[in-house]
Parts: structure tokens; C-alpha cells; sequence
């Protein structure tokens, strides 16, 4: 139980856990496919399934680990890509807000996309 | 008015008297400006002689002076008493090393892992002395400075849960090191070097904790030169998949 015994080891074992809720939300991704395929009834089913109060907090709760996660591959992302300006190297944080706000823009984009259909 | 004193305890093995380690517990004369390596010499010098640990240039430059204070790998030399005063600095040998005798670890793993991913310039042919020098730009050298920095300190490798874990890991330091020279333009050794780096023991052991990193005095940051160094090994692999005609350096 290495990962329990110092603050920055328990930081690193809960973003490796988080990522086991981006595999969770495939499946509900899935389950989702599954219903489309099998007709009507069924995606209505699953649609049900999606509006029980359990599955509601589940999906809160995979959303909350999804962002932590996202979250922390900004920071770990910001020490591999490494910007250069000529001779000066674009700081960490810059890197960061640019990915934060390129992240942001995509989700906007696909908003809008979903508010459209 | 009495002088102001803090306690330092200090994790003593010595083999002549037995297996097991033990602390000894030390009052030292405090002043502000004494780092913690100041109070392993006053105990040397003043209260016990037969203490044993590491020392040279007590200035962060020689990398000989690291221990564990306070469970944490930092280099004695720089690292103050008044950061923990009043409260008792416990001071001992790296972690993740055997230890030979009281602050002094052995260091023969790393030094063996060093030079496996030969930490110098590797010409295919070399010039002659009166074809003068290797001359480099400014932004050729400042491809590999952070990483030439390193003080072979070992402080990331006591950081390392993966070396912990692991032994054979390459570990941290070396890893930095070997892409310190494969960045050099001087350099034509790439390719020996990734067939150590590009092993289950090599780069792809990382977990990327990053604790490396944190704990580093030199800000080498040895944790972004290994998943860089996975970057590039990967996106070259990928590109020979797809185009086997280039040069291999």
C-alpha cells in the first residue's frame, strides 16, 4: 500500500483511479449503442434506466471523477509539451490556460451542436 | 540566558553492533541561519564523533549530502533548521538504499545504471584537433541545459516508488542524463542509448508519480525527460512504421 503513505502518492493513486470512470462512461456509452440497435423499446428502456435517481447520482459522480481526472493530465500535460518562442519556452501556466481554454471551446462547439439537434 | 537549542534525530546502523538501526537523539546550539547539515557537523565535531554521513561542497553544487529529513530526500546543505524549529529534525539515509553505515547509503546501483546510458559525448568518428571545435548555437545548447544540470544527488531516486518497487527500474537521474546527451547536436550516440531506455526497465517502467521531480534541487525536472523521451521514441517508431526510408541516427 505504497500509494497510501505520503500526500503526493495519494494524489497520483486517485488520478489513476478516476481514470476507471472514463472506462465507466464507455459502458453507459455502450449500453447506449446496445439499446439503439435493439429498436425502440429498448432505447426507451435505456432512456428510463438514464432518468433513475441511482443512475442520476451515478452519472454526477462519474462526472465529478472525469473532470478531476481531465484535470490533472492538463497539469502532467504542461510538463511534456514544451513551447518554444525562438529561444523563449512558454510557461506552464500559459500552456495550461491555452489547453483549458481549448478544451472549453470544444465542449462550447459541442454544446451548441447539441442544442441545434 | 541560556542558548537556544533544537533536537535532531538521527537514524544510526552501525554492523559491528548489530543488524538493527536505532536513533540517537541530539541537542544542538540553533541559529537561524544553520542548515541541517551545519548540525550533523556540530554533532560530528562536538558530541559524537563516531557519526557517520556525506559531505562536500555544502553548497548544493557536489550532490553528496542527501538524506532523508523529515521523510523527505533533500540535500542537507540547503535545507534550513528554522524551517522545522522548535520541533525535533529527524534525519536519516536516503530510502530506497542500502545503507552502510548510519547516514551513508551505498551507491554502487545507480552508479552502475549511469553508466549504462553513457552520460557523454559519442562521436561515430571524431575530428581532429586542428579541425577545431564542436560549436553549438545558443538554442542547440538550450535544448539540453535543464538537464545537464543534474547533480547525481540521487534524491529522485529515494522519491521513486516505481525504484522502490522495482530495483531494476533505470530510475530517474539516469534516464534525465541520457536524454541530456542525445539531445547534445555534438552527440551521434542516440540510438545506443535507446536500446537501454526503450525497455520494460527503462522509460516504459515510469508510472509518472512525479515525485522525481518535486524533490529535484536542480530543477532537472528527470520526470518530463522521461515521458518526453517516451514521446519521441514512440512518434520515431510510428514514423519508421510508416516511412522505412529515412536516416536512422
Amino acid at each position: 500500500m505504497w500509494w497510501l503513505r505520503t500526500k503526493a502518492y495519494r494524489r497520483f493513486a486517485a488520478r489513476e483511479a478516476t481514470s476507471l470512470f472514463a472506462a465507466a462512461f464507455s459502458l453507459v456509452l455502450l449500453l447506449f449503442l446496445f439499446g439503439l440497435s435493439r429498436g425502440r423499446q429498448a432505447y426507451e428502456g435505456f432512456l428510463r434506466w438514464l432518468e433513475r435517481p441511482g443512475t442520476v447520482v451515478l452519472s454526477a459522480v462519474i462526472l465529478a471523477a472525469i473532470l478531476y481526472h481531465a484535470g490533472t493530465w492538463f497539469r502532467l500535460t504542461s510538463h511534456i509539451l514544451v513551447v518554444r518562442l525562438g529561444r523563449l519556452v512558454v510557461p506552464r501556466k500559459v500552456v495550461i490556460s491555452g489547453l483549458v481554454a481549448l478544451w472549453l471551446l470544444v465542449s462550447g462547439l459541442v454544446l451548441q451542436l447539441y442544442a441545434r439537434f | 540566558m541560556a542558548e537556544e537549542t533544537t533536537t535532531l534525530r538521527v537514524a544510526r546502523y552501525r554492523p559491528e553492533r548489530g543488524p538493527e538501526a536505532y536513533v540517537d537523539e541530539f541537542d544542538v546550539p540553533y541559529r537561524e541561519d544553520m542548515v541541517v547539515l551545519d548540525a550533523l557537523n556540530y554533532i560530528k565535531d562536538d558530541l559524537d564523533g563516531s557519526l557517520t554521513y556525506r559531505w562536500s561542497c555544502r553548497m548544493g553544487v557536489c550532490g553528496s549530502c542527501g538524506m532523508m529529513v523529515n521523510g523527505v530526500p533533500r540535500l542537507t546543505c540547503s535545507t534550513f533548521l528554522r524551517e522545522f524549529h522548535p520541533k525535533p529534525v529527524v534525519v536519516e539515509p536516503l530510502e530506497n538504499f542500502p545503507v552502510i553505515r548510519d547516514l551513508v547509503v551505498d551507491i554502487t546501483d545507480f552508479l552502475e545504471k549511469l553508466r549504462e546510458v553513457k552520460p557523454w559525448v559519442i562521436r561515430e568518428e571524431e575530428k581532429r584537433v586542428e579541425d577545431g571545435e564542436y560549436l553549438q548555437t545558443p538554442e542547440e545548447i538550450d535544448r539540453y541545459k535543464q538537464f545537464s544540470m543534474c547533480i547525481n544527488c540521487m534524491l529522485c531516486y529515494s522519491a521513486c516508488p516505481v525504484y522502490a518497487q522495482d530495483p531494476e527500474f533505470l530510475g530517474p537521474a539516469a534516464i534525465a542524463l541520457a536524454r541530456r546527451y542525445s539531445l547534445d547536436s555534438r552527440d551521434q550516440g542516440r540510438s545506443q542509448r535507446d536500446e537501454v531506455l526503450g525497455v520494460d526497465t527503462g522509460i516504459w517502467d515510469c508510472t509518472f508519480v512525479g515525485e522525481c521531480s518535486v524533490v529535484c534541487p536542480k530543477d532537472v525536472d528527470p520526470a518530463a525527460a522521461i515521458q518526453r523521451t517516451k514521446v519521441d521514441t514512440t512518434t520515431r517508431g510510428m514514423l519508421a512504421a510508416v516511412w522505412p526510408f529515412q536516416g536512422r541516427t
